[in-house]
């Protein structure tokens, strides 16, 4: 059964085996009963024959013995058997026996004699037949002859017993035909007798008898069942009926055949119909429930097919029939699809869309990018890839917290959106977006988008009750001219943007190979760097400050330089900011302040050394346990050694900047402050941490005699500074006129070319040596 | 074919020749005895002839033969008196004596000389119930048993020789049996079988 593909087949077959084995059953137990009926039927007809018979056979006996009786009292055969009259016994005998249709009649004497007509009776057989005579058996069958015979006597009295009259009819064919004709069916009959042994026949129309066909009839002599036995080559339904036997030790039997297939021919003719009638009936049976199976299994057939179609990709509906099972089934299906459906747009939307703002997302920008340059390659046309990047956005994440951020993010999104419609906008992640713009030949489409989008960005947009105005900055590479694939497309619209940064945020760049070339020099100069500190290839060169007061050399400031194997000299401008962004600053600081603290200790006791700490240094770079340990290692006083710091440390870290200025303090370093009056030159810090210096920046100081108001701003430094008691430093001084104006304002102490330019470890000790620069600068002064 | 038990039960005499009593018991199978059974002793070494001749009577009355059995010895003269009212047939083919006694009438009587011994049945051809025996004996040694089935032959020789014993329906052909009985043997014992008396008419099959 399992091997059927259709469930339409296997309902078929199930049923039409069930309807058949319940069939056949019926069809059997009927066909039983009619052969059982028939059988029966043959049975009591086989009976009812045997009655005829037993009738018929008494007939004849007492027919046999009247006359046996009859002659057997004559007086004249009386005298002639008991005087052994010979000729007047046979001539008696035979005409008694003609009389009565008999060929065998005998006389058996009281003494064992015998007189016989018919049949040859040997003496010993006739002996035979004295036993049962003389015990009073007047009838019976037995054998004479080799043939059953009936045998009927009358006891011969003279007056006593003489002797037997016996009769011995033949129970021969016509007698057996004669009850056939007797018979309602056409039946064979034969007596069978016992004797000696052996079996001696009858006649009928079914002998000869086998051995085994006449063992049988006396196996079921005495049982009024018939029963099957095989007549020469045909069954027949026989009954066996005892006879009377005349001697001890014989027997007889009245055997009455009826050959099968005539008895039970009309059952076969109803047993043929009800075969046919049974077949007739499976058939139908198989062809209605075939076809009630395909109305079940059709709509199934149906779902079957619809989920094959739905299983490759196929959004199929099944149509609903009716209300049963298989409709609601179908309806499920459909529901089920639809839902597939939704589930499969869903999937799309996250593999493809950005969560948050629900522009698509980087893996689609990159097929839409892989698209665009597939298009190009055909049509020869171009594209700008516009790259978007929130300026302060971190900021206002911190500061405003993640939701805020993202409702900025969703706003930012849409204004996108909005101000690049019928261009590709996508959110690669964080607050980086990107624009896909194909353009003809109006190159200045994307100057127009760009701004476009600036402007639309820089809209006010209220968040949690804050008002901000976000700005943009958008970096901007074409395809295919500034990279041939979209890796590199991307790569250079980054560095357009790094540009556009650079150049101040809130505006935008194109890409230049020249900002390729800077990359990849930045990158050179990262890997040099690393090498650098291994190979020692930095020196410090040390710039005298010239203290106005008491006009002597009063501290060097270090500062770093880096011989380059091949570039030579390489300016901290240049490298500076990639350390700082790679971290390298740290190591570097570190070996900065170790080489500055040692030299200085070498030197006179009131000379100070500066040291520049970066604000990378500050944050990351564990640079009070630097000092310490420089400071511990080299011996130099703490108050020898003054670290110069901008405002930029307090950008970031707040409360823990403070901290480790005061930590620094408390060890007797002096803290400086660099650049003063550039940048937000926020008077809060002059406020929040008590400085030992202001270092004046070098622009006002270089604007000092030739712009109004420099002068003003220097005087207003120096007497704040004054004022707080805090050391002032003019830096970039070169002219003496700035000098005097300087020593005007008060100024404290003074670094410039004027004096010195910054000289190696070796020009020092010259210097210290020969202390006639110092002299020099008090010349200057 | 014939078949009879016998029992002997042999007592051992001192003098075979002289003269002892023989007894001689009839019984049937079940153990009854049989009365009116003849029983003849044939001694080997000795006969003695019975005294011969004398007269008998059978007589005819109720349409019955009265006695139903007579023993007489060689020679003797069987009258038969009829003392019914009708007339009776009386006949015999018994090879010992056949005769014939047609129709005589009442209180008529015919007589028949038996001389030869043997058995004669006798029968009446107009009633076929009607039956007798005649023994006719040539031996001084024969007896009839007795009620209690018992013959005693008082002065039977003491020798061996053969013991007849006949009986009307004793089933046997001939209707007889015998047995030899040895010297000193002086009881004997016959187990029979009889066959039931002729009823007449006679029963159908």
């Amino acid at each position: 059964m399992r091997s059927f593909r259709s469930l339409s087949a296997r309902l078929t077959v199930q049923f039409a085996l069930l309807f058949a084995v319940a069939m056949l059953g019926v069809t059997a137990a009927l066909s039983t009963l009619i052969a059982g009926s028939a059988s029966r039927k043959v049975e009591s007809q086989l009976q009812s024959s045997g009655a005829v018979y037993d009738r018929l056979w008494q007939s004849r006996a007492r027919e046999l013995q009247n006359a046996a009786q009859l002659l057997s009292r004559d007086f004249g055969f009386r005298a002639a058997v008991a005087t052994g009259d010979q000729a007047t016994i046979q001539s008696a005998l035979g005409n008694a026996a003609a009389r009565l249709h008999v060929r065998t009649a005998f006389i058996v004497t009281a003494d064992g004699k015998v007189s016989a007509i018919g049949a040859s009776l040997p003496r010993k057989r006739a002996l035979e037949l004295w036993e049962p005579l003389d015990a009073g058996q007047l009838t019976g069958v037995t054998v004479l002859d080799g043939k059953p015979r009936q045998l009927v006597a009358a006891p011969i009295m003279a007056p006593t017993l003489i002797g037997w009259v016996v009769f011995a009819a033949d129970v021969d064919k016509r007698e057996m035909r004669s009850l056939e004709r007797l018979s309602a069916i056409p039946l064979n009959a034969a007596v069978l007798a016992f004797s000696n042994g052996r079996w001696g026949e009858g006649s009928g129309s079914m002998l000869p008898l086998s051995r085994d066909s006449a063992s049988l009839a006396q196996r079921h002599v005495g049982s009024s069942a018939a029963f099957e036995m095989n007549l020469g080559r045909k069954t027949s339904i026989a009954l066996a009926k005892p006879l009377p036997a005349f001697g001890e030790g014989e027997s007889a039997i009245l055997l009455l055949a009826y050959p099968k297939e005539e008895a039970l021919a009309d059952a076969r003719k109803l047993q043929l119909a009800l075969a046919g009638m049974t077949l007739l009936g499976l058939l139908i049976v198989a062809f209605a429930t075939w076809r009630a199976a395909g109305k079940i299994t059709q709509p199934l057939a149906r779902l079957d097919d619809a989920a094959g179609r739905l299983a490759q990709g196929e959004h199929v509906q099944v149509k609903v029939r009716g209300t049963d099972e298989l409709a609601r089934l179908a309806t499920s299906f459909n529901e089920m699809v639809g839902k597939i459906v939704e589930r499969e747009q869903r999937i799309t939307q996250l593999a493809f869309n950005d969560v948050l703002t629900g522009l698509p997302n980087r893996t689609m920008f990159q097929q839409q990018l892989d698209h665009l340059f597939r298009a190009s390659e055909g049509n020869g046309g171009m594209f700008a890839l516009h790259c978007l990047d929130l300026d302060q956005f971190k900021v206002i994440n911190d500061t405003l917290g993640h939701p805020a951020g993202d409702a900025l993010l969703v706003e930012a999104g849409n204004r996108v959106q909005q101000a690049a419609r019928g261009h590709f906008v996508a959110r690669l992640g964080g607050d980086e977006f990107v624009v896909l713009q194909t353009i003809g030949d109006d190159r200045d489409a994307i100057d127009r988008l760009a701004r476009e989008i600036l402007s639309t960005m820089a809209q006010p947009v209220g968040i949690d009750g804050n008002e901000c105005v976000p700005s943009t900055s958008i970096g901007i590479a074409i395809a295919p001219q500034d990279g041939a694939g979209s890796e590199t497309l991307l790569r250079n619209a980054d560095l357009a943007l790094y540009r556009a940064k650079e150049a101040g945020r809130g505006t935008y760049a194109f890409f230049e190979e020249s900002l390729n070339e800077r990359a990849q020099q930045r990158r050179q100069l990262e890997s040099d760097l690393r090498l650098a500190i291994e190979r020692n290839e930095f020196e410090l060169h040390y710039q005298p400050l010239f203290d106005l007061e008491q006009n002597r050399i009063c501290s060097f400031e270090a500062l770093l330089r880096w011989n380059h194997p091949t570039r030579g000299m390489v300016s901290p401008a240049d490298f500076v900011p990639v350390a700082e962004d790679t971290g390298l600053i740290v190591p570097i600081g570190a070996w900065v302040v170790r080489e500055a603290c040692g030299r200085a200790a070498t030197w006179p006791d009131d000379i100070r050394i500066a040291v520049n700490a970066s604000a990378v240094q500050f944050h990351r770079g564990a640079l009070h346990e630097t000092i310490l340990r420089a400071l511990a290692d080299t011996g130099l006083e703490p108050g020898r050694l003054e670290v110069e710091i901008t405002e930029s440390i307090f950008l970031e870290g707040g409360e823990a900047t403070l901290r480790l200025l005061h930590s620094l303090r408390s060890l007797g370093v002096r803290i400086a402050l660099d650049d003063f009056g550039t940048g937000y030159s926020s008077l809060s810090y002059l406020q929040s941490f008590p400085f030992d210096k202001l270092k004046i920046d070098r622009s006002f100081i270089q604007n000092l005699l030739t712009r109004d108001g420099a002068s003003a701003i220097v005087r207003a430094i120096t007497e704040l500074a004054h004022a707080l008691n805090i050391e002032t430093t003019a830096e970039g001084v070169e002219e003496t006129a700035q000098l005097v104006e300087l020593r005007s304002h008060g100024c404290s102490s003074v670094q410039g070319f004027l004096f010195a330019e910054p000289m190696t470890a070796g020009d020092v000790e010259q210097l210290f040596q020969r202390g006639g620069d110092v002299e020099t600068a008090q010349n200057v002064a | 074919m014939v078949r009879f038990t016998f029992l002997v039960l042999a007592l051992v005499s001192a003098t075979p020749l002289e003269a002892a009593p023989l007894t001689v018991r009839v019984v049937d199978p079940s153990g009854r005895p049989v009365r009116d059974a003849v029983v003849t002793l044939d001694p080997a070494a000795a006969t003695r002839a019975p005294r011969p001749g004398g007269r008998f009577v059978v007589s005819q009355k109720d349409l019955q033969f009265h006695p139903f059995l007579t023993i007489v010895p060689v020679g003797a003269d069987v009258s038969f008196p009829n003392f019914d009212p009708t007339k009776h047939h009386v006949y015999s083919f018994s090879s010992a004596k056949r005769f014939e006694l047609k129709l005589f009438a009442k209180d008529q009587s015919r007589t028949v000389h038996f001389e030869k011994p043997g058995v004669i049945a006798l029968g009446c051809n107009i009633h076929d119930g009607m039956s007798a025996f005649i023994f006719v004996t040539d031996t001084a040694w024969t007896a009839r048993t007795n009620a209690q089935g018992v013959a005693a032959f008082g002065n039977a020789p003491n020798t061996a020789g053969r013991v007849t014993v006949w009986h009307p329906y004793l089933r046997a052909p001939g209707g007889s049996v015998e047995q030899n009985v040895g010297p000193g043997q002086r009881n004997l014992s016959f187990s029979v079988r009889l066959r039931p008396p002729p009823s007449m008419p006679m029963a159908d099959y």
